[in-house]
């Protein structure tokens, strides 16, 4: 793809377009020891879904724009004998991914949790408020740097996105425009 | 900033919580006399002191949580989660 690169140290990206599929199910039950992700925690898997354990007993899958059905699919694929929901939220939710060794400082201005490795290394997950927005934060670097994916109800996307924006003007934040692949590092 | 540690996600600035009140048990709706149920609705023990309450984890996990708390000092010395969870092989 010929999209710019920025090179910034803060940029911010458009990802609404990825698939997002919410899932919820008992916080040990048989879906919960497919998904192989807690609470907390976020990794991907081998069809290059993020799966997000973006609360107890809830998780948030993200994969490439258009591939519900198939994610969708392969969760109702898993004989779980406990009760299962499995809803696409792809059209209900804002997801905006921030990248760049600015981002730690970005951060503490708009959320209250620590931002430091000993807390959120990558792969972290957690839901907090964030420009006071209830939003499902996500520490997902690539190739050595930062990047977190920031996860709204999608009336409060423009918003959220416009707030980063403002807090991140006094170090320079750079728009990558929309992202929607579902690679570390948009290009 | 006043933190209340989250059973669930940790210590938390208090304004990501709703307080749920203070907790009591529900008596039988079918079994209870008028005073009886207006005591359990509209009359709170309001302790100088330690007090057991419900709060709800707004901008978090979303789950309601018991605090055993000092009204005085702030003091958390107890969170838990609800005793019956609707929960499989835990
Ligand atoms: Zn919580």
């Amino acid at each position: 793809m010929s999209a710019r690169r920025s090179l910034a140290n803060l940029r911010i990206a458009d990802c609404t377009p990825l698939t997002k599929v919410f899932v919820q199910a008992f916080e040990k039950g048989m879906l919960a020891r497919d998904l192989g992700v807690e609470f907390g925690r976020a990794v991907r898997d081998e069809n290059g879904t993020l799966r997000i354990g973006s609360g107890p007993g809830e998780w948030l899958l993200l994969a490439p724009p258009g591939s519900a059905p198939e994610v969708v699919e392969r969760v109702e694929a898993v004989r779980a004998e406990e009760p299962v929901s499995v809803v696409d939220v792809t059209h209900g939710r804002a997801l905006v991914r921030i990248s760049g060794a600015k981002t730690v400082d970005l951060l503490p201005k708009v959320c209250g949790i620590d931002m430091s490795d000993s807390i959120t290394p990558d792969g972290a997950a957690f839901r907090s408020s964030v420009a006071k927005v209830l939003t499902d934060v996500v520490r997902d670097d690539g190739e050595g740097t930062r990047s977190y994916l920031l996860h709204c109800e999608r009336s409060f996307g423009q918003y959220l996105f416009d707030a980063l924006l403002d807090a991140g003007e006094e170090f320079g934040i750079e728009i990558e425009g929309f992202a929607s692949n579902n690679s570390r590092s948009p290009e | 900033m006043i933190l209340l540690p989250c059973p669930h996600c940790g210590p938390r600035n208090a304004s990501e919580f709703r307080y749920a009140g203070e907790a009591s048990t529900r008596p039988d709706p079918n079994a209870t006399t008028p005073e009886e149920w207006r005591a359990y609705l509209y009359i709170k023990n309001n302790p100088a002191g330690w007090t057991t309450e419900k709060w709800f984890h707004r901008t978090g996990c979303r789950r309601y949580f018991t605090a055993e708390r000092h009204t005085v000092t702030n003091e958390v010395r107890e969170t838990r989660l609800p005793a019956a969870r609707l929960e499989s092989n835990s």
